[in-house]
């Protein structure tokens, strides 16, 4: 076991293997408030990578209603318990103990890794049934009561969200620590994570590892298969662009226009290197906008969400951590610059290393808690790897009107 | 009479005759009563020549005239992923025959299984190791280490069976269309994964410490598992010779270790997860296998004939002795 820096938990932890030179690591925020639930990326990834005989119950993209819903069934749940079980009472947070090295405090509880035993398991996890595969979507749509008088914020009596979830092709994946084949790599250009097809023997050590359940086991080939975060789109290889970094199915055809994805610079510790103009950096980073999922069980995800502002707050931490008050703070009252960062969200299929800002005439005023905000409708503009631009959007959405055509179709 | 025996008590000669004839007695005795020596890590297993094909089937009456040693098996603690000790000892036979060294496990399981179809299933395993030829020293029998490999044959119950369209495992199944079937699409088939492949029961690996197992370039290695009454028996085979350094190689007259492994599906064992046993001797032999010969004699016959023979010669060296103690004196 080497020890390693988890900065999501602010602390040292065990894993099993040193961290790699640093590079770049594949990340994406997910803005849970958007989420229509269309279910328009999960069909992009079936369409692209899952829909071959033996992958019929494989959604490497799901999206879930919560906190009914899961795939595999109640798959969150099972192992917060597991943890529960293996530190009784001790999976908590100081909260206090915030700095730049541990921007949500400090997790005092036990990882994963650390809750295993080393010999029988690699991390602590179970294997999900064929039965708790199926039915991907249960739960859908189902709010925790119905409240007669209506919802208000901050938080809704009844309530349900969405969870957007494909493989977060961890810094330190669980997937990967536990393959006794080491068939399982995580690359230095870029982080993503993915199973060598032709060294995997089928023990299906990953699938019960990954926390997220984002590993799975296919019976027409009895090897594991994983997201693999498109990585010719990533790489450049697709001709659309001509070698430029693309975003991936899932994140490009997104309707609800509620992610955005990138690489953002590692260094040897699994810390970020600071790249304030990169736009994952900025909301993860200085604004504190958008929080990992489950950051406790201490893979280090690169899914970073934006939290839903209706849901009760307990729920919302055990989910995304103690970060989550202020991520909330700051998205219901965005700052000037967070407003304009924010409508860089799926302008583009090419993937923004940074961005800049044209400073735009006021043109509105909001009252916000009680506050009057200023809107400005400011200019951001993104630029892909080469820092040539390749989008330029505005606060305020331009209105075009068409030239009235009189065809017979004509909408 | 006191004068006989203490004439051949006496005589050196008459002593090691005695002790040989005494030897072999017990010996044959053994065989016939179906003793098995002690459990020790000093085991040998004795592959004699047999006369007749014993093919992949473990039910070949060859096999019955084979002497079972009785290995024994414990959980696998040395490492991740570390597990299994759920089956207590493997019967291993073994013959060769035409150049080929064939070897039969047999041993206890209550549940066939024979699926890894859901992705809660593992299927029943066995896998019997050698050090490689090019091993300098005894490799360890956890995987071997690096400059003492080993060569690893592997036979897993689901590679036995067909490797199933999910419309055609679950026959409700309905599915509209896949559009592409082509092996690219069984990504990995493709990437020549032997397990996706479905080639044989069996496969030939190679290791050279833990995690490091991958499939040799020449798969010769055949084999072929039954279930029935409770037991898997398997059968393995394998020419004698290999050119590749990293495999074992056999000839008549050699020994080698042996280890061997089993896996019980349903227990969740797979991987390391298993029960193993020390490499025990494997001593090739170039004398024919015991009971063998045009007619097939039955095994009870050949002891009887074995037995009545030492006796025979027992009383002619008495007769002989008690003479030449009454001439010489
Ligand atoms: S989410 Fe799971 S499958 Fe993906 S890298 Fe992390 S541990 Fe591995
Ligand atoms: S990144 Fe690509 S492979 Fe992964 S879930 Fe999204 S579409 Fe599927
Ligand atoms: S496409 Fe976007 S809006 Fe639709 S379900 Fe997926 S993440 Fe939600």
């Amino acid at each position: 076991m080497a020890t390693v820096y988890n900065w999501h938990l602010g602390r040292e932890m065990s894993y099993p293997y040193q961290n790699g030179p640093g590079g770049w690591q594949f990340a994406a925020v997910f803005n849970t408030n958007r989420c229509i639930a269309c279910q328009t990326c999960t069909m992009a990834c079936k369409s692209t990578w899952t829909f071959s005989p033996g992958q019929e119950l494989m959604w490497w993209n799901n999206v879930e209603t919560k906190p009914y819903g899961g795939y595999p069934h109640n798959w969150d749940v099972k192992i917060l318990e597991l943890l529960e079980k293996a530190n009784p009472g001790g999976q908590v947070w100081d909260a206090t103990a915030k700095s730049d090295d541990a921007p949500y405090g400090r997790f005092e509880g036990k990882t994963i890794f650390e809750a295993a035993d080393g010999m029988t398991q690699r991390a602590l996890g179970y294997l999900p049934s064929e039965e708790e595969w199926k039915g991907p979507n249960n739960g859908e749509d189902v709010a925790t009561g119905w409240s007669a008088k209506g919802a208000e914020l901050p938080e809704h009596a009844g309530w349900f969200f969405y969870l957007q979830r494909i493989c977060n092709h961890c810094t330190y994946p669980a997937c990967l620590a536990a393959c006794p084949r080491q068939a399982i790599y995580k690359r230095q250009e870029d982080g993503i994570v993915l199973i060598d097809q032709e060294r995997c023997r089928g023990y299906r050590k990953c699938v019960e590892a990954c926390p997220y359940k984002k590993a799975m086991y296919r019976p027409t080939t009895r090897t594991s298969e994983k997201c693999i975060a498109c990585f010719p789109r990533v790489e450049g290889s697709d001709p659309l662009t001509q070698g430029e970094p693309m975003e991936t199915r899932c994140m490009a055809t997104c309707v609800g226009k509620i992610r955005l994805q990138g690489l953002v610079r590692v260094d040897e510790t699994g810390r970020w290197v600071e790249d304030r103009q990169n736009p994952i950096y900025y909301l993860v980073h200085v604004e504190k906008v958008a929080l990992p999922l489950y950051p406790q069980f201490g893979t280090q995800p690169n899914v970073y969400y934006i939290p839903p502002r209706w849901v009760p707050r307990a729920y919302l931490r055990q989910m995304f951590g103690p970060g989550v008050d202020h991520a909330i703070e700051r998205y219901t009252n965005p700052s000037r610059e967070l407003l304009a960062v924010l409508q860089l969200f799926r302008v583009t299929q090419r993937i923004i290393f940074s961005y800049a800002i044209e400073p735009g005439p006021k043109v509105g005023e909001v009252r916000i808690n009680g506050t009057v905000r200023e809107i400005f409708n400011d200019t951001v503009i993104g630029y892909g790897r080469d820092g040539k631009e390749i989008v330029r959007v505005t606060v305020e959405e331009p209105i075009y009107e068409r030239p009235q055509r009189k065809t017979l179709n004509s909408i | 009479m006191k004068g006989l025996f203490a004439a051949v008590l006496q005589s050196r000669a008459w002593r090691f005759w005695l002790g040989a004839a005494a030897v072999l007695t017990i010996a044959a005795l053994l065989q016939w009563t179906d003793t098995e020596p002690a459990e020790t890590q000093n085991l040998t297993l004795f592959a004699y020549e047999a006369d007749r094909d014993p093919g992949l089937d473990p039910g070949n009456s060859v096999w019955e005239r084979a002497q079972p040693v009785q290995v024994p098996l414990s959980g696998q603690a040395a490492t991740y992923a570390a597990g299994g000790g759920s089956v207590p000892v493997v019967s291993v036979r073994a013959v060769h025959h035409k150049g080929t060294l064939y070897l039969r496990l047999e041993w206890d399981d209550p549940t066939a299984d024979t699926s890894s179809y859901r992705p809660e299933d593992f299927a029943d395993a066995a896998a019997v190791e050698f050090p490689a030829q090019a091993a300098t020293t005894v490799p360890s029998f956890c995987m071997g280490q690096p400059g003492a490999g080993v060569n690893i044959w592997h036979w897993r119950a689901d590679s036995e069976q067909v490797l199933a369209l999910p419309t055609e495992h679950y026959s409700n199944a309905v599915v509209d269309w896949y559009p592409s079937t082509e092996d690219l699409f069984f990504t990995a088939r493709a990437a020549g994964n032997p397990y996706a492949l479905n080639a044989s029961p069996v496969q030939n690996l190679v290791a050279q410490a833990f995690g490091t197992l991958t499939p040799a370039a020449e798969q010769s290695v055949q084999g072929h598992g039954v279930y029935a009454n409770g037991k898997w028996q398997v059968v393995f085979a394998r020419p004698f010779s290999t050119s590749d350094p990293e495999l074992a190689a056999f000839g008549p007259g050699t020994k080698t270790d042996v280890a061997f492994a089993v896996w019980d599906g349903s227990k969740g064992e797979r991987d390391g997860m298993k029960s193993v046993s020390q490499f025990i001797t494997l001593s090739i032999s170039g004398a024919p296998l015991a009971g063998g010969g045009p007619e097939d004699w039955p095994w009870t016959v050949a002891a009887i004939a074995l037995f009545l023979g030492l006796s025979a010669i027992g009383l002619a060296l008495g007769w002989y002795g008690y003479r030449e103690a009454r001439m010489g004196r």
